[in-house]
């Protein structure tokens, strides 16, 4: 009995041994693994009620840099593919208006200018969306973006006032990116 | 760095799950010393026995349970993209796991009370690496996707959970065959933690909705929560002075780092001389976590629309740091904390239960005898010496998202003393092909013995689930010899 059950495990553990393999698997695949979320947030928001537009003397009723650090954050900025950046002005006040954003590198230098001229309510919203990256403008203005500079002027007077409720022009943004993880 | 990378994550996914701390195949084989250690209350004939240090228990075991190294990395043609996409990312839960474990006893013996015999005495020192991490669903998708045209998707942060830890335990624990039926078993363990890391207790979301001023507004809800012990002495170890690291681990494993206590039970019952039942309860215990303890927590709510210039309070500060602002107030409602407080780790409580039916001849003591029926302390069982046995065992353990079970089924078989096998077959929510084999080798006093489970997975073994290697090497005298 002894030697039958020794005769016949012997050779079943062998076979286990001699027959577990495994497919071929090809680990280089790794190199080819593109891990590329696009990621959306929100940029930036200005609002300027149409009193404080009338108080301001002089054309320039905003004019306003501020330090934008998200782009350039290594972790950001090296792994950028390609995205758009999303504008809509909206006007209600009774004066035609014109709103400026400027993406300024480190030593201040404009990479890239976007303006808005909207007219008097009533009026469309303006809605614009701006694409970097193959086919649109270049990504390395996002990519050295350190700050943005917003600049509204007043194309019209400092003394009418619109009779919508609450009159005000409104700058809202997004931003869409691709960001190479892997 | 990557060859490394890969080498874990093969070994993670290529071995073999919940079966990463079931022994179905070690437990209730008695002919083995190291039995005792998966119930203390095992009814053993030994009279004594010792581990060859180092080579006494080697267990190795590793698995995943919804992917393979095999559904990413087949020579098949298909886009990897594709397949991690359909196969992880979509394709996995977040009950599916990844686990790894891997025991190494240090020095293990055992002996018979001389003015006692009914009882029997066991010690050693056991090293015990294990990590267990779910598949963080909502976090996996959106480091694949993003959060971009997904408006009002919460993004579970309770997704992640993991758990990792190495720690040497000393144990010493008694059998003792209170009757002629039932013997109990209880071992005390003290834990001396090297290294633990723990983030299993996370809830929170991220959402992107409509914003109310602007286009969008992003929400962060987050209770989060990680604890590390006894990693930075290990990194400095490693990046001052390498040399230094082998003195650093072998401080922690003999009670220089962590500190923890616990116990195991068991127990043993023959209903009757062919059947017998047994149960244990294994890893009840604790671990304060007081070398280099680290807890890092994320807790807090913040909802977000960018950077708002608003007039007229814009215009009243013109050097005002509006993008450092939204920072700031993100980090005081969401604040980022650390501290070194020592913490404590509750052990994974694992469970074993068993009904046993031997049958057939049974195997005399010495060649030409009967059977020693007549049971006395100290004496073989009846109960062991038949040469067949057939029973189902079930096995629970405490995972960080509640206790996961399998069952198993058995057949044992003795040709003498010097072999006898085991036989498995293991259902759990992970694979209902798994077939497992153990046996052990008698040549005089020395023993040997070898185990596997999941035998189908070497057909191909990069498409393997789970699977699990024993090996093991002891001095012993029993009964018999």
């Amino acid at each position: 009995m002894k030697r039958a059950l020794c005769t016949a495990l012997v050779p079943v553990l062998a076979c286990l041994l001699l027959v577990s393999c495994s497919e071929k698997q090809d680990f280089g695949q790794y190199d080819d693994l593109a891990v590329i979320p696009t990621v959306e947030a929100s940029l930036l928001y200005i609002e300027a009620p149409e009193r404080i537009i009338n108080q301001v003397s002089g054309l320039n009723f905003v004019q306003q840099t501020f330090n934008f650090d998200a782009f350039a954050e290594a972790f950001v900025s090296e792994r950028l593919v390609d995205g758009s950046v999303r504008y809509r002005v909206e006007n209600t006040t009774s004066k035609p208006l014109e709103l400026t954003v400027e993406f300024l590198d480190e030593a201040g230098n404009t990479l890239d200018a976007e303006t808005f001229t909207i007219g008097p309510a009533p009026t469309a919203v303006l809605v614009r969306e701006i694409a970097y990256g193959p086919g649109g403008r270049s990504i390395d203005i996002i990519r050295n973006t350190s700050s943005i500079r917003v600049s509204a002027e007043n194309l019209g007077d400092n003394s009418s006032v619109s009779t919508l409720p609450n009159p005000m022009i409104t700058l809202q943004s997004s931003a869409q990116f691709r960001i190479r993880l892997k | 760095m990557k060859r490394v990378l890969w080498a874990c994550w093969v070994g993670l996914l290529g071995l073999g799950p919940l079966q990463a701390q079931n022994m179905e195949l070690l437990y209730d084989f008695t002919e083995i010393p190291q039995a005792l250690l998966l119930n203390p209350g095992a009814r053993t004939d030994f009279n004594w026995y010792a581990g060859v240090p180092v080579l006494s228990g080697l267990s190795l075991q590793a698995g995943s349970s919804g992917i393979t190294v095999h559904d990413i990395f087949a020579d098949d043609g298909l886009d990897i993209n594709d397949k991690v996409r359909e196969r992880a990312v979509d394709g996995l839960s977040i009950r599916d796991e990844f686990t790894a474990s891997v025991r190494m006893e240090v020095l293990s013996g055992g002996f018979r009370g001389k003015y006692h015999p009914e009882n029997f005495y066991s010690f050693g020192i056991y090293m015990d690496a294990n990590f267990i991490s779910y598949w963080p669903g909502d976090l996996a998708q959106l480091a694949w996707y993003g959060n971009a045209n997904q408006l009002g998707r919460r993004f579970n942060l309770g997704h992640l959970k993991t758990r990792g830890e190495l720690f040497q335990v000393f144990h010493f624990g008694v059998s003792r065959q209170v009757s002629r039926r039932l013997t109990l078993g209880g071992r005390a363990k003290l834990f001396s933690g090297i290294a633990h890391v723990n983030s299993a207790r996370n809830s929170g979301f991220f959402v992107t909705n409509t914003g109310q001023n602007n286009l969008l507004a992003h929400t962060l809800s987050a209770q989060m929560q990680f604890q590390s012990s006894g990693l930075e002495a290990l990194r400095q170890a490693a990046d001052g002075d390498p040399g230094e690291l082998p003195a650093t681990f072998l401080g922690r494993a003999f009670l220089g780092g962590d500190l923890g206590l616990g116990f195991d039970a068991g127990f043993t019952y023959e209903l009757t001389d062919q059947w017998v039942v047994t149960g244990s309860l294994l890893d009840v215990g604790f671990m304060l976590h007081s070398t280099d303890p680290k807890t890092f927590t994320l807790d807090g709510r913040a909802t977000v629309e960018g950077v708002e210039i608003i007039l007229p309070e814009a215009l009243a500060d013109p050097n005002r740091d509006f993008w450092q602002d939204l920072v700031d107030e993100v980090e005081a409602l969401v604040p980022f904390e650390d501290n070194n407080k020592t913490y404590l780790s509750f052990r994974p409580t694992k469970l074993y239960g068993s009904v046993r039916y031997n049958f057939g001849e049974p195997v005399s003591n010495r060649p030409g005898e009967p059977c020693d029926c007549d049971i006395t302390p100290g004496s073989t069982a009846a109960a062991l010496s038949y040469r067949n046995a057939l029973g189902a065992q079930v096995f629970a353990i405490n995972r960080p998202r509640g206790p996961q079970a399998a069952l198993t089924g058995f057949y044992m078989r003795m040709v003498g003393r010097w072999l006898a096998m085991k036989a498995t077959y293991t259902a759990d929510k992970y694979s209902l092909t798994n077939l497992g084999l153990g046996l052990q080798f008698r040549a005089g006093p020395v023993q040997l013995y070898l185990m596997g489970n999941n035998l189908l997975g070497y057909r191909n073994i990069a498409d393997s689930h789970t699977a699990s290697f024993q090996f093991g090497l002891n001095i012993l005298s029993s009964g018999s010899n």
